[in-house]
């Protein structure tokens, strides 16, 4: 006899094995060697820990720890003492506008956050328009460079983290809860403290630690704002950037040091999830409190502030590119100049910026769909390994991702550096836990018995899969696309290590104008990227709504 | 069309073993019935029937041919799930139509054969509607409709009236074992309702804790159980001298024949159910005893009453 594989778990094992074999190489591989190289010496030969002691021996790089550290704690706070009201307030308040608010706080998700504070430096910055403005009546304020630009700029564009899935939460609280202390004598106040928030809190750290990763891993906003103030990631491209010996080990160093924070938080935060389920089956969702009228205002005016103002950053991008820029100056008149440079030179980044993003949004799709499939399905040791490795570059900022990329393919079996596929690739790893989670999701809500049936009736599982499951999740597998494709398009933290000569996509040209003060230019790719953005977006949802009435 | 010979088959998870070294022979064209409480392990053998469970050991026959190394996909079985599972992006001409796609039949007689499937189920007509514009029992008359299309070797069922409502379900089960007979199908049919089984089984399967209790015809199980647990589940069962005892066996002494014994007791409560009555009677030696009997003019039973009660003999069937 021989050890045959039984029949119903060869289609799930060739996925799991092509989704270990994609992984393994594009995610675990160059990790393990950004691991091998702060453990190295210079010269790649010895084994040693050198490379740590010099790093963390140096006062800059510990206060770069720090400060990275206390700016996501700050972050973290304030967004979500902010996001849990606001949500509450959407959730279940008479707002008007409801639904063109919870529009517009979704936003920030898929928009920049770097030309949020390239936004705030034009606005806010040393010769900002606003500045000046203040200081022609002789009104100063702070400085907004450092730690406290950053997280402002943190706080409006991270917000809808913890606000989308407290808002859910506190729609999905059994009503009859509430009631029922409310029947023992609790007053409302004390209902919604005692009975109410603790339902929502699960949601809210799973959203909040999501915000801390997120500040840990963003090498944009801190590239713009930071000045002198060392953070992680920045420093970690700086290093690699000036390293010049054939080991980067002291990026190396700094990469796996961000590596091994993430992942704590996000274990933390899966432990967090796993032993608090407080999910209540709420069968409608909870009624509207009546609250009086100046409460009513008050509450309005505060949704609308801060979704208002998340946008405002965006939309004088928008404005400021359409105005004429001499140097970084800028004079307050209507021109088309800077979309004049940013084309005419070419209208190359532009095309790559799309091309990438397709071929991305497409590989992502591709892999994470059928692996999504599997972890959801298949529920054994594999499947939960899988499921960890396609969950893992949540916890890699972009910045070591692309470091192990150049480590590992400039040389050897396998040359990517140079090209444009290294790009693709390393925008496709960092989407996959999203294209996963995504497609999970789904198939969390297709019976399993539709694809008994399928078999039963002469279709095999692969048959099945391709004719039942992913007709059955294609609105979500769309949206999982549309979703990937705009990410991408304003992906930076990689791509500025990965680019290469004609490959440059508009990100770098944006990258690349700030650091030689065209601001001009910058404004320009800015506004295309929000266009680039915003376009797929409306449109999916214009898809969605016209499906849905039909 | 074949009978289907289950040897040997076990199955285990974890701790549980769902199937515990199972014999059993389905002849061809047989309307065989899996019974028994849930967690039972009436699904983990059906499914193994099916292919979307492995067996630890024993093997499964269609007539001479061993099936359980098969891929699913390859065994000919027309399956009937509990929540229907039609297929929601495909019509119901679609749904019917499915299988025999699969078989890459010509398509004049695909449609000659998903309306012949259609009209079994009398759903002539609904061939262009969607599955949400159908109700409950409509779905799952295409989904009858669609495993009979296949003319399968074996059909398969697994509480497919559950989700139904009571008068439905009794409609149902009816058409569903007309259907089965006019056919000739080799169908198992998976339970928990014991009336549901006596009311369409040729023979029952009585399952408890992964092991086969009893096989045999309705009546013959509902006669003459061979356990308590048996005797118990096939209906309400008095126990009395170590024997199981229906309560239509037992009736008033004044109406009973002077052969049979008689026991002597007070009624405690009284059920008018229409047709039938039933009375709980409480012997003198604390012995609860349930009776059940025909609705009759003179019947005059109330609580408090005493009463003298006979049973036929017969009917006591000794358990071991
Ligand atoms: N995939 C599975 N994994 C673990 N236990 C299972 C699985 N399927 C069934 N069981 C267990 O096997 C036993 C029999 O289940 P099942 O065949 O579904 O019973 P029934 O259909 O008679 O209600 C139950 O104890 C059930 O919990
Ligand atoms: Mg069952």
């Amino acid at each position: 006899m021989t050890l045959a594989i039984p029949h119903n778990q060869r289609l799930p094992l060739a996925i799991a094995a092509l989704g270990f074999l994609f992984l393994g190489l594009f995610l675990l591989y160059p990790l393990f060697n950004v691991f091998g190289a702060s453990l190295l010496d210079p010269d790649g030969e010895r084994l040693t820990f050198a490379n740590y002691v010099k790093v963390l021996g140096r006062p800059f790089y510990r206060g770069a720890i720090a400060n990275t550290l206390g700016i996501g704690i700050a972050a973290t706070v304030i967004t979500t003492l902010l996001a849990v009201p606001l949500a509450f307030a959407l959730a279940r308040l008479p707002i008007p506008g409801k639904g063109a608010l919870l529009a517009l706080a979704a936003t920030p998700l898929v928009l920049p956050s770097f030309v949020s504070a390239y936004a705030i430096v034009l606005l806010l910055g040393r010769s900002g328009i606003v500045t000046q403005w203040l200081q022609s009546w002789g009104i100063g304020f702070g400085s907004i460079y450092g730690g406290g630009g950053i997280v402002l700029v943190y706080v409006l564009t991270l917000y809808p983290y913890v606000l989308l899935p407290t808002l859910a939460a506190f729609k999905s609280v059994d009503v009859s809860m509430e009631e029922a202390a409310q029947g023992l004598g609790s007053s409302p106040g004390r209902t919604v403290r005692t009975v109410t928030l603790p339902i929502v809190l699960p949601a809210v750290l799973a959203g909040a630690l999501l915000v801390f990763i997120e500040t840990l891993e963003n090498f944009g906003v801190p590239f713009v704002l930071a000045e002198d103030l060392p953070i992680f990631a920045v420093e970690a491209f700086k290093l690699f950037i000036g390293e010049t010996a054939p080991n980067p080990a002291s990026a190396g160093v700094l990469g796996v040091l961000l590596i091994l924070t993430t992942t704590l938080v996000l274990l933390v935060q899966r432990r967090f999830l796993s032993k608090r389920r407080f999910a209540t089956n709420a069968r409608k969702t909870p009624p509207l409190l009546r609250i009086g009228t100046g409460l009513r205002i008050a509450a309005t005016a505060y949704c609308w502030l801060i979704v208002l103002l998340a946008l405002v950053p965006f939309f004088a991008i928008v404005v400021l590119s359409f105005m004429e820029f001499r140097g970084p100056v800028l004079h307050p008149n209507f021109s088309l100049a800077n979309f004049g440079f940013l084309f005419d030179r070419a209208l190359r980044p532009l095309g790559n910026t799309l091309l990438f993003a397709s071929l991305a949004a497409l590989l992502a799709t591709l892999v994470g769909v059928p692996v999504g499939y599997v972890v959801t399905r298949w529920r054994n040791g594999v499947a939960t390994v899988l499921d960890v490795v396609a969950t893992l570059p949540f916890a890699v900022a972009g910045t070591v991702l692309a470091i192990g990329f150049v480590v590992s393919f400039n040389a050897g079996f396998l040359v990517l550096t140079g090209g444009p596929l290294i790009l693709v690739l390393a925008y496709t790893v960092r989407k996959i836990p999203f294209a996963v989670r995504s497609a999970s999701a789904i198939v969390h809500q297709i019976d399993p018995s539709l694809e008994e049936a399928s078999i039963s009736l002469g279709r095999s599982p692969l048959q099945t899969l391709l004719r039942i499951v992913v007709p059955l999740m294609l609105g979500g597998i769309v949206s999982g696309i549309v979703l990937t494709w705009v990410t991408v398009a304003s992906e930076l933290s990689a791509t500025v290590v990965l680019y290469s000569g004609p490959w440059r996509t508009l990100t770098v040209v944006m990258f690349q104008s700030l650091e030689g003060g065209g601001a001009g230019i910058a404004t320009a790719a800015a506004s295309t990227l929000i266009v680039v953005t915003l376009v797929p977006i409306a449109l999916l949802h214009r898809l969605v709504r016209r499906y849905e009435l039909a | 069309m074949a009978g289907i010979v289950i040897s040997g088959v076990s199955r285990t998870f974890g701790t549980v073993r769902a199937v515990d070294n199972v014999d059993l022979e389905v002849e061809e064209g047989e309307f065989f019935t899996l019974l028994g409480p849930s967690g039972c392990g009436k699904t983990t053998l059906l499914r193994m029937i099916a292919g979307f469970c492995e067996l630890d050991s024993g093997e499964i026959r269609f007539g001479e041919k061993r099936i359980d190394r098969l891929p699913a996909h390859t065994r000919d079985i027309g399956m009937v799930f509990q929540n229907y599972a039609v297929f929601p992006n495909l019509t119901v001409d679609g749904n019917v139509a499915y299988g025999l796609k699969a078989r890459r039949l010509p398509a004049a007689e695909i449609g000659r054969k998903v309306a012949d499937a259609l009209a079994l189920v009398r759903l002539d007509g609904y061939g262009e509607r969607w599955p949400h514009q159908l109700s409950g029992g409509q779905l799952q008359r295409v989904a009858i409709a669609r495993a009979l299309a296949i003319h399968p070797q074996v059909l398969l069922f697994d509480e497919p009236l559950s989700n139904l409502d009571a008068r439905l379900r009794v409609s149902m089960r009816g058409e569903i074992r007309d259907l089965q007979k006019a056919l000739g199908i080799t169908a198992i049919y998976v339970t928990h309702d014991q009336e549901e089984a006596m009311a369409v089984s040729d023979r029952i399967a009585l399952m408890q804790n992964g092991k086969l209790e009893q096989v045999g015809a309705p009546a013959d199980i509902y006669r003459h159980p061979t356990s308590r647990f048996a005797a118990e589940f096939m209906g309400t069962t008095n126990i009395l001298q170590g024997g199981a005892l229906r309560p239509e066996a037992l009736r008033l002494a004044a109406d009973a024949p002077a052969a049979w014994p008689r026991l002597a007791g007070t009624v405690e409560r009284v059920e008018m159910l229409g047709p039938i009555t039933r009375a709980d009677i409480r012997l003198a030696d604390g012995t609860m005893l349930r009776m059940a009997t025909l609705d009759a003019p003179q019947l005059g039973l109330a609580a408090g009453d005493a009463v003298a009660l006979a049973y036929d003999p017969a009917r006591l069937t000794v358990l071991p």
